[in-house]
């Protein structure tokens, strides 16, 4: 993928913590210094009895470089995290991070990765203090480092004020920024965030966001899959579009949308739209027509204005319900490339 | 091993903020025992030990029956990291299969042993029990065994069991049937046949063979190696059976 590297400071950022920790950390040094890819995932497969959620996926995230990954329930999103991650076995296919093999360094590669999955897990009884205390321990930080890391994630994500707080006394929003702290807690070099702001209000949603990119900027990379496209926008990230176990497309957004050349109009139409008068397009019927809803959504890609449409429909401009410009967007890129869309 | 104690300080912790599962576990049998007290006394009074209160026979059948119980905890809060959504975070953790294991047995086996104890020493007062000070190592032995035993046997259920229904039903049929069938309801000469056949396939046989052994018989702690050893050999099979049978990616179902 192309991508703007970290830059020297985001560099020196990504490696300085590695340089206090073991020799075997320092040893991979030299990988990383190779190549700045922290994740190398390639042709990862995965099924689940006859359904394949993955199909041969390739995955490259650098250090420093936010990956949003983007795709429709079942695409194969958290299944590649979950494989990433070490939950779930794959069936083929290699998983590196840092430079080690994912299944041959399970304990290196653990410390260096930190992920928060789709379903929010947090000690309810415990309070948001001895919850990220609790992980930074499994993720081997010493005491007085654990606790001052508590204090700044919490602070990151606007929880400093609750720090002493049980979790289970905690809004839903306040819970979900617990959630991704934890993942944080240890500063880890790939972060993953599955839809973490599913069910988040705006505040949650901003700081979340903030404290992303805050990491990135340290030098770590990041795979967020998300549903919210204006999310990747404020994000500034790459993207990676998966469908079907399959990653169809990545590149920058902007690289994207060049790509797709989208051009043409979209419209809603009561019925059959003549076919015939746009055989120069390619016309896409994105909804069925229903006894409830005898509307028809198309889209139709072209060199097409509005008024030629018009011209092009006749009498039958009367059936014509809405009709508006494609205007070269993620949304379009991911209904171009998957043929839905993202929710 | 500093993991396994990580999960060991946590579980602990968690069981401080919500001790009253312990508090009722510790009520109940202290309620029963001297409501059986006299009817044992009788019973051990025809079986030959004439000076028998029947403290001997229902403070520990009350122990070993209700440690049964307490012991389904440990299954319990495995199948509650499941339901918490936390089991997951763990494993995408350093924390290896067995330091997990170690991480949920080790807090209970503790709390097992301060449970029975405690239980022993509280029951004992109220009802009179007074075991000679040289009696004390072998009932602590057979404590510590016992406890071993349970544990480990409860994490083959955790293993083996899908749903915290299927444990919950073990917990509480298991001690009822293991304990009645041990010997820990009523002793075990007043059983039929049959089932004095079958109690010594049970952990409560043995531990109420040690435990009545060093009440009634002023047995010590040579007298009572074999059952101990019978109960640390079994916690081995039931430990390794259940290390081997433990699949940390296996779906458990909590309550839903």
């Amino acid at each position: 993928m192309a991508t703007q590297p970290p830059g020297i400071l985001g560099v020196w950022h990504f490696l300085a913590p590695i340089t206090h920790q073991e020799p075997n950390s320092l040893a991979m040094i030299g990988q990383i210094c190779h190549t700045l890819a922290m994740l190398v995932a390639r042709g990862v497969t995965k099924s689940y009895g006859d359904i394949q959620a993955l199909q041969g996926a390739d995955l490259d995230v650098e250090a420093g470089q936010i990956v949003s990954l983007l795709g429709r329930n079942g695409a194969g999103k958290s299944t590649l995290l979950s494989v990433i991650a070490g939950l779930t076995e794959p069936d083929g296919g290699s998983v590196e991070i840092g430079g080690l093999d994912r299944f041959t360094h399970p304990d290196d590669v653990a410390q260096m990765f930190g992920i928060a999955p789709q379903d929010t897990g947090v000690y309810l009884v415990l309070t948001v203090r001895e919850n990220l205390e609790f992980f930074g321990e499994l993720a081997r930080l010493s005491g007085n480092n654990r606790q001052s890391r508590a204090v700044e994630v919490a602070s990151q994500l606007g929880l400093e004020k609750l720090l002493d707080r049980r979790a289970s006394q905690l809004s839903g929003g306040e819970v979900r920024r617990l959630h991704t702290a934890c993942a944080l807690v240890h500063r880890p070099r790939l972060l993953m965030l599955d839809e973490p702001t599913v069910g988040a209000d705006v505040e949650t949603r901003a700081a979340l966001i903030e404290a992303v990119k805050e990491l990135a900027a340290e030098g770590a990379a990041v795979i967020y899959t998300t549903h919210y496209l204006p999310e990747v926008d404020s994000l500034a990230a790459d993207v990676v579009i998966i469908d079907e176990g399959q990653i169809l497309a990545s590149g920058s957004r902007d690289e994207l949308i060049q790509a797709q050349a989208l051009e043409g109009v979209s419209c809603v139409f009561a019925g059959e739209l003549p076919l015939e008068s746009f055989a120069d397009c390619e016309v896409a019927r994105l909804t069925e027509p229903s006894s409830v809803e005898p509307m028809v959504e198309y889209r139709i890609l072209g060199q097409l204005s509005i008024a030629e449409l018009l011209t092009r429909l006749g009498p039958q401009v009367a059936q014509l319900q809405s009709v508006e410009a494609l205007r070269p967007d993620l949304e379009e890129v991911f209904l171009s490339i998957t043929g839905g869309r993202l929710s | 091993m500093s993991d396994a104690l990580a999960i060991t300080r946590l579980q602990l912790k968690i069981l401080r903020r919500d001790p009253w599962f312990l508090v009722i576990m510790f009520g109940m049998p202290l309620v029963i025992m001297p409501l059986f007290k006299q009817t044992m006394g009788l019973s051990l009074n025809d079986s030959g030990f004439t000076d028998a209160s029947g403290a001997e026979q229902v403070v520990p059948g009350q122990v070993v029956m209700f440690s049964f119980f307490v012991a389904g905890s440990t299954a319990f809060a495995v199948f509650r990291e499941h339901g918490w959504k936390t089991w997951d975070r763990l494993r995408a953790s350093a924390v290896t299969p067995t330091s997990l294991l170690a991480g949920f047995a080790l807090p209970w086996v503790i709390i097992h042993v301060g449970y029975q104890t405690a239980l022993y020493v509280v029951g004992g007062l109220l009802l009179g029990l007074r075991p000679g000070l040289g009696s004390i190592p072998a009932l602590a032995l057979m404590i510590v065994a016992y406890s071993a035993c349970v544990i480990a046997l409860i994490l083959l259920v955790a293993s083996s069991f899908r749903t915290v229904a299927q444990v919950s039903g073990f917990q509480n049929v298991g001690a009822m049937v293991f304990g009645g069938l041990g010997g820990a309801l009523v002793p075990l000469d007043q059983l039929p046949g049959w089932a004095r056949v079958i109690a010594p396939a049970t952990p409560a046989y043995w531990a109420m063979e040690g435990h009545k052994a060093v009440l009634l018989e002023d047995a010590g702690l040579i007298d009572v190696l074999p059952s101990a050893a019978v109960l640390f050999a079994s916690s081995v099979v039931f430990g390794l059976l259940a290390s081997r049978r433990f699949r940390v990616d296996e779906t458990k179902q909590f309550f839903a």
